[in-house]
C-alpha cells in the first residue's frame, strides 16, 4: 500500500494504491486526518486500490465524519471496481460523495 | 546389675509409648538421680562434630533447670568427658579450672563434687550425664558411685541411640510413602499403554521411584497425533518436579495445535521464566498424520531419534537446537527448526539414553546396535509397536537389580496406517472407476488448502491469496471470489483483533475445503472462547467507523456458524458458500 498527497486548487488529493487491510489502514487513517487540516478539503483517489477491507472503509468513514464536523469537503474519486463493490456491500456508496474523476471532484470542492 | 537393665527396659518401653525422645531422656535422668541419691543432674547431647559442635542440655533434674544450656564441645567438665569418652569424678568442683562458677552464682547453688560419664554406644559418644553433690552419707562420692553412673549412662546411651534409629526409620518410611505417591501421580501423567492396533505407544521404566523422563501423545481435532518425549537432567525429586511441569506445559500448549518448533520455543520460554537453576530438559516434539504418514519433528538437544525406514535402514535424526531450559537470550530464541519425514510404513523411535546405555549383562550396554537388533527381531516376530518397545524395556529391567537410568521409549509406527491408506486408495480407485462411467461429473470433496499462521495483521495477505486462488479454481467468478476474499479476511481480522485482543503470539489455522459442492472455510484459533451472543453486525444506517466486518461476512457467505471447538479450546468458525 502506498499513499501520495498532492494539492490542486487548494484541495488535498490523496492517491491510495495497493491493498488497504488491517495492517495498512492505520496509515491511511493517519494521512487523511492529517490532510484534513491543510486545505479546503480532501479527495481520496481510489483508482489504484486493489483491495480494501472493513478497516480501510472505517478509515474513510472516520475522515468523512471529521471533515463534516470541521466544515470541510470530503469526496472519493475514481473508485475502481473492487473498492466500489465493498462500499456497496456496506451501503456506503449512497453515503460518500463520489466523483468519476479527480478533476470533477476538485472543481466541486475548490 | 539390675538397675542398669531396668533403666534400659524402662526407657525403651517409655519411648515406644511416647515416641518422644526428649521426654524419655528426662525420665531417664530422673531415674538416675533418684538411684544415685544426688542433688541434681543433667544430660548433655552432642550436636555437630567434636571440633565445632555444641553440647546441649536436653534434660535436667534438681534445684536448677539448665535445659537448653549450650556449651562448646570440649569446654567444661562435661566437654572433657565427651572429648576423652571417659568418666571421671571431680571431688572439688570449685577448684577445678574447667568448672564454670557463673552458673552456681546465678542460681545461688554450690556445686561441691561432680560425677560425669559419657553417653557412648560402642565407640560413638552421643553426649554425657553429670550428677552433682551426693545427698546422703558424708556427701562424698565413692568409686562404686562412678561405676553405677557409667553403667546407667551406657544404658541411657543405648536407649537414646535406639530411639534415634527408630525415629529415623519412621521418617524414612514417611518419605518413602510420599515418594511412592509422587511416583504414582507421575505414572498418571503418562498416557495409558496402547493395544495391538495402536500405531503410537510408549514405555517408561524409572530407575528410582520417580522419574525425570516422560512421554506423551494425544490426538488433535483432525486426527493428527501430537507427541513428545523428554529427559530432565538429573534424577530424583527435583527432576521429577521439572518433568511434571514440562509435561503439563506440553499437554496445555500442545492442544493449541502449534507447530512443534513453535511449541518447544513456547515451552522453553515458560520453563526459563521460572528457572530451576542449572537444570534442563532435552525434548523431542512432533506431529504425525496417520492419513498421510507425514511427520513433523522438532528436537531440542535430545538423543537423535531413530527412523526405521520401510527398506530396513536406520537413520539417526540429530538435534538442531539446544535443550529446553537454556534462556532464549543465550541462544537467540526463535522456534526450534523442524524437519519433515514421510514414514511410508516405517517407524520412528524416540528414546532416552537410559535405553541404549542400559545394561543387558553386568557391564554390558545394550548399545545403539543392540537397540536396532531388538527392533528388527520384534518386527520379525510380528510384535505390535507396544510389545516391541516393552520387550526392550523389560530386557533392560530384567538384566540387573536396578536400572542405571530411567528407560523411556516412544514409537510411532506407520505400518497399520499405511495399510489403511492403501485400502482407502483401492476403494477410491474402484469408486472412481464406477463414478467415471456415468457422464455426470461428480463433485470432489476434501481439503483444498490448510494454513497455520501467526494471528497477526501481516498474515492476512497470505490468507487472501489462498482464498482467491482456491475460489477461482472452484469456478467462482471474479466478483464472488473477491467477496469470499473479503469475508474470510474479515473473519480472520476478528480473530486477530477481538479473539486474541491484539496479542501477537497467538496462532490460527485456516482450512479451505470442498464439501458437497460447497466452498467451506474453517477458521480455528486458540484464544479464550468468544461470547457468540455478543457478535452482531451493526445497523447500516448507523454511519460510523468499525463494526462492518460481521456484516460483510454474513452478506457474502451462505452460512456462518460458530462451531464447538475441538477439545473445547479456542474458537472455530465455519463459513460456507454454495458453488
Amino acid at each position: 500500500m502506498e499513499i501520495s498527497i498532492s494539492e490542486q486548487n487548494g484541495v488535498q488529493v490523496a492517491s491510495v494504491t495497493g491493498e488497504v487491510d488491517l495492517s495498512t489502514s492505520p496509515q491511511v487513517r493517519e494521512a487523511l486526518l492529517k490532510e484534513l487540516g491543510m486545505g479546503k478539503g480532501v479527495i481520496v483517489d481510489l483508482s489504484g486500490v486493489a483491495y480494501i477491507d472493513s478497516s480501510g472503509v472505517a478509515s474513510l468513514v472516520e475522515a468523512f465524519q471529521t471533515a463534516k464536523s470541521k466544515g470541510q469537503g470530503f469526496a472519493l474519486a475514481q473508485v475502481s471496481e473492487t473498492p466500489m463493490r465493498v462500499l456497496k456491500l456496506a451501503r456506503l456508496d449512497q453515503v460518500f460523495v463520489i466523483y468519476e474523476t479527480v478533476d470533477e471532484a476538485v472543481n466541486a470542492l475548490a | 546389675m539390675n538397675e542398669q537393665l531396668e533403666l534400659l527396659i524402662d526407657m525403651g518401653r517409655h519411648y515406644a509409648e511416647t515416641q518422644d525422645i526428649e521426654v524419655t531422656m528426662g525420665r531417664a535422668l530422673e531415674r538416675i538421680t533418684e538411684l544415685m541419691d544426688v542433688d541434681g543432674g543433667a544430660l548433655f547431647v552432642l550436636e555437630g562434630g567434636m571440633d565445632d559442635g555444641q553440647l546441649v542440655c536436653h534434660a535436667s533434674h534438681g534445684p536448677v533447670d539448665i535445659r537448653g544450656l549450650s556449651i562448646p564441645a570440649g569446654k567444661g567438665i562435661v566437654g572433657r568427658t565427651v572429648a576423652n569418652n571417659a568418666s571421671e569424678t571431680v571431688w572439688d568442683a570449685q577448684n577445678d579450672p574447667s568448672f564454670d562458677k557463673n552458673l552456681d552464682k546465678e542460681h545461688n547453688f554450690t556445686t561441691r563434687s561432680i560425677l560425669s560419664a559419657p553417653l557412648s554406644v560402642k565407640d560413638e559418644c552421643l553426649g554425657a550425664i553429670e550428677v552433682v553433690n551426693k545427698s546422703g552419707g558424708d556427701g562424698l562420692f565413692v568409686a562404686e558411685d562412678l561405676q553405677l553412673l557409667e553403667a546407667l549412662a551406657a544404658s541411657a546411651a543405648l536407649a537414646i541411640s535406639n530411639a534415634r534409629m527408630a525415629a529415623d526409620v519412621a521418617d524414612k518410611e514417611v518419605m518413602r510413602r510420599e515418594l511412592d505417591r509422587a511416583g504414582e501421580i507421575q505414572r498418571g501423567l503418562l498416557p495409558p499403554p496402547g493395544d495391538d492396533e495402536s500405531s503410537i505407544a510408549g514405555v517408561n521404566h524409572p530407575a528410582r521411584v520417580v522419574s525425570g523422563d516422560f512421554y506423551d501423545f494425544f490426538t488433535l481435532y483432525d486426527g493428527r497425533i501430537a507427541f513428545t518425549l523428554a529427559d530432565v537432567s538429573g534424577k530424583g525429586m527435583n527432576a521429577a518436579l521439572l518433568m511434571a511441569k514440562t509435561a503439563s506445559l506440553f499437554r496445555c500448549l500442545g492442544k493449541e495445535d502449534l507447530r512443534p518448533g513453535r511449541l518447544l520455543q513456547r515451552i522453553n520460554a515458560e520453563v526459563c521464566e521460572t528457572s530451576m537453576r542449572g537444570m534442563f530438559v532435552t525434548m523431542v516434539a512432533g506431529v504425525y498424520d496417520p492419513k498421510t504418514g507425514r511427520l513433523v519433528l522438532a528436537n531440542a538437544g535430545h538423543e537423535p531419534p531413530l527412523l526405521h525406514t520401510p527398506d530396513d535402514d536406520f537413520l539417526a535424526l540429530e538435534a538442531s537446537a539446544p535443550p529446553v531450559g537454556i534462556p532464549p537470550e543465550l541462544t537467540g530464541g526463535g522456534p526450534v527448526a523442524e524437519e519433515v519425514h514421510h514414514l511410508d510404513g516405517g517407524a520412528l523411535y524416540i528414546f532416552t539414553d537410559g535405553a541404549t546405555e542400559g545394561y543387558i549383562a553386568p557391564g554390558e550396554e545394550l548399545g545403539a546396535d543392540g537397540f536396532q537388533d531388538m527392533i528388527r527381531s520384534g518386527g520379525a516376530k510380528g510384535l505390535s509397536p507396544q510389545a516391541r518397545i516393552n520387550a526392550i524395556a523389560n530386557r533392560l529391567s530384567g538384566a540387573s537389580e536396578a536400572l542405571r537410568d530411567d528407560v523411556t521409549v516412544l514409537v510411532i509406527d506407520d505400518a497399520k496406517a499405511l495399510q489403511e491408506r492403501k485400502k482407502r486408495a483401492d476403494y477410491d480407485f474402484e469408486h472412481d472407476q464406477q463414478r467415471a462411467a456415468p457422464e455426470m461429473e461428480s463433485p470432489v470433496e476434501g481439503p483444498l488448502c490448510t494454513l497455520s499462521v501467526p494471528a497477526r495483521a501481516t498474515s492476512l495477505k497470505l490468507i487472501r491469496q489462498a482464498v482467491s486462488n482456491t475460489a477461482l479454481s472452484c469456478g467462482f467468478n471474479n466478483e464472488v471470489s473477491q467477496d469470499l476474499v473479503l469475508a474470510v479476511d474479515e473473519a480472520c481480522q476478528n480473530v486477530v483483533r477481538h479473539a486474541y485482543g491484539g496479542r501477537e503470539d497467538g496462532d490460527m489455522n485456516i482450512e479451505i475445503r470442498l464439501d458437497a459442492s460447497n466452498y467451506v472455510v474453517l477458521i480455528r484459533d486458540f484464544a479464550p472462547a468468544v461470547d457468540v451472543s455478543k457478535i452482531k453486525p451493526r445497523a447500516l444506517d448507523d454511519i460510523r467507523p468499525g463494526g462492518l466486518g460481521v456484516h460483510f461476512i454474513r452478506e457474502v457467505m451462505d452460512d456462518v456458524q460458530h462451531m464447538p471447538p475441538p477439545d473445547g479450546q479456542g474458537n472455530l468458525l465455519l463459513l460456507k458458500k454454495a458453488i
